[in-house]
């Protein structure tokens, strides 16, 4: 027992992982920062892309989305960071992480906003149309407002998924949490640093799993009345929770 | 002012408008009804372009609806339109849904649009909900948002999409009176509905649609107690 506590907990390397890892954070929410800005951006414009009246950018946006749903994350660093700097194309580690995060999360994050514009009703658009605005002044005025409004809880969900995939940088010389507790555990030949990363890891990831639960219900219980005054039909919200869930699912086993 | 030449309309396979012809002057209130499935608020819908047509033409004074040369846009932005369902935007209250319009489509300044949007909400008898949001308004309230929503945009013709049909009988009479007083002062208005009081009372002409097709129009006064064709007939004798 006491050999496992020693591994785990040791206190003196605990210490000083505590100041070492804490370091990196500056480096871990630059890098979130930019991939939540960049993959959201990027993937409303897939997802407008995808809902597009031109057949051909449909189809070539849904290949896209597929294709980088598909991939595993670790694979797309990697490619971007070795196998681009072999071929000639030298990116540093951070852009890499950052351009991994909006190709891959731009995707899934594309099917959640396409599932919320999808979730408001056609009524709203006729309504705009008929006042005279232009497809392009409905979507923006009276479709995204409330599509946005519709999303924030599984964007919720994406964005701890991609906290937790920050730590997969570490293969790309990123120094992130992971990298330097391998690092450290390297050093002392002891586990402990992993337990200090772990428990960063969650004292970020478990408030927000609770603000995402919480949106979650509030959205539900919503007062929509007998009449249809645009409320979510049942029909919209398994649509939307559906997009939800295929966007956790090509992630392996990292539910939550 | 409104005209529908010969206009076919299908979904699929399913043959809903064939070969519609009507004409509305300026001024006219025009009452449709039918049975549902009649093409009626399809009909309505095409006369502002919501739904593509596959033959004839729909021509807004003097202008080709589907012409080349127009933008459909600018042509609705005269036409106004009232739907059985509300579809007051949510997120936003009554005087907002009444003002973004003007702003964004007329690009109207905010105080010129707030203006407007007030008097009509004054019109309509909401100027104590201006700044309720639509999920606080009953059916009959939001409904008369909307009418005032759709004449912001000043438009010369009104189409009201069975207006009524979807609100509890005690809050008719309400939304009925905003159109009644609409009518009185001169708008030119196509109205689908069941309401046979209000074709009676405010109708200029009665338009009965059955099949795809308009079976028999005239002064509602005559049509309604002693309609000509036996399909209308048959409707009137049902609903009266």
């Amino acid at each position: 027992m006491g050999d496992v506590a020693n591994a785990f907990f040791n206190g003196e390397i605990f210490k000083e992982s505590i100041w070492l890892l804490v370091k990196t954070l500056p480096t871990v929410f630059e890098v979130l920062i930019l991939g939540l800005v960049c993959s959201y951006l990027w993937g409303l414009i897939l997802s407008l892309m995808r809902l597009s009246r031109f057949r051909v950018l449909r189809y070539i946006t849904g290949a896209y989305i597929d294709f980088f749903r598909g991939l595993p994350l670790l694979l797309l660093f990697v490619f971007i960071y070795y196998g681009l700097g072999t071929a000639g194309l030298k990116i540093g580690a951070l852009v890499s992480g950052v351009l991994g995060l909006t190709l891959c999360y731009g995707a899934y994050s594309a099917e959640i906003f396409r599932a919320g514009i999808q979730a408001i009703p056609k009524g709203q658009t006729e309504a705009a149309r008929s006042l005279g605005m232009t497809n392009g002044q409905a979507m923006r005025y009276v479709i995204l407002p409330q599509a946005i409004k519709l999303v924030v809880p599984p964007l919720t969900n994406e964005f701890i998924a991609m906290i937790k995939d920050t730590s997969l940088m570490s293969v790309i010389a990123v120094p992130e949490l992971l990298f330097r507790a391998k690092e450290k555990m390297g050093v002392v030949a002891n586990p402990t640093p992993l337990t200090v990363a772990a428990i960063i890891y969650v004292v970020f990831t478990i408030p927000l799993i609770r603000v995402a639960a919480r949106l979650e219900t509030r959205r539900r219980k919503r007062p929509t009345g007998g009449i249809p005054a645009s409320g979510l039909t049942p029909e919209a919200e398994m649509k939307l929770l559906a997009a939800d869930i295929a966007g956790q699912l090509p992630k392996g086993g990292e539910g939550h | 002012m409104i005209e529908l030449i010969d206009v076919h309309k299908s979904f699929g396979h399913l043959l809903v408008l064939q070969g519609v012809n009507l004409t509305v002057a300026k001024g006219e209130v025009v009452v449709v009804i039918g049975p549902s499935g009649s093409g009626k608020s399809t009909m309505l819908r095409c006369i502002n372009g919501l739904e593509p047509i596959q033959k004839g033409r729909v021509i807004i004074e003097g202008e080709d609806l589907h012409g080349t040369k127009t933008d459909p846009n600018k042509i609705r932005q005269r036409i106004g339109m009232v739907f059985q369902s509300f579809n007051l935007f949510p997120h936003k209250n009554a005087l907002h849904n009444v003002m973004m319009a003007p702003m964004k489509v007329q690009k109207k300044s905010r105080t010129e649009a707030e203006e407007i949007a007030r008097d009509l909400l004054d019109k309509v008898g909401l100027a104590d909900k201006m700044d309720a949001f639509p999920e606080e308004l009953s059916g009959g309230q939001q409904q008369r948002v909307a009418i005032a929503r759709a004449l912001a945009m000043k438009p010369d013709m009104m189409l009201f999409d069975e207006v009524t049909s979807a609100l509890d009988p005690e809050l008719v009479a309400e939304v009925l009176g905003v159109m009644q007083r609409l009518a009185e002062a001169g708008m030119t208005m196509v109205v689908v509905t069941h309401e046979m009081g209000f074709a009676r009372e405010v109708g200029s002409r009665l338009i009965f649609m059955d099949g795809g097709v308009v079976v028999e129009e005239g002064d509602p006064r005559e049509m309604i107690p002693n309609p000509k064709e036996p399909r209308t007939q048959k409707f009137l004798s049902m609903v009266l």
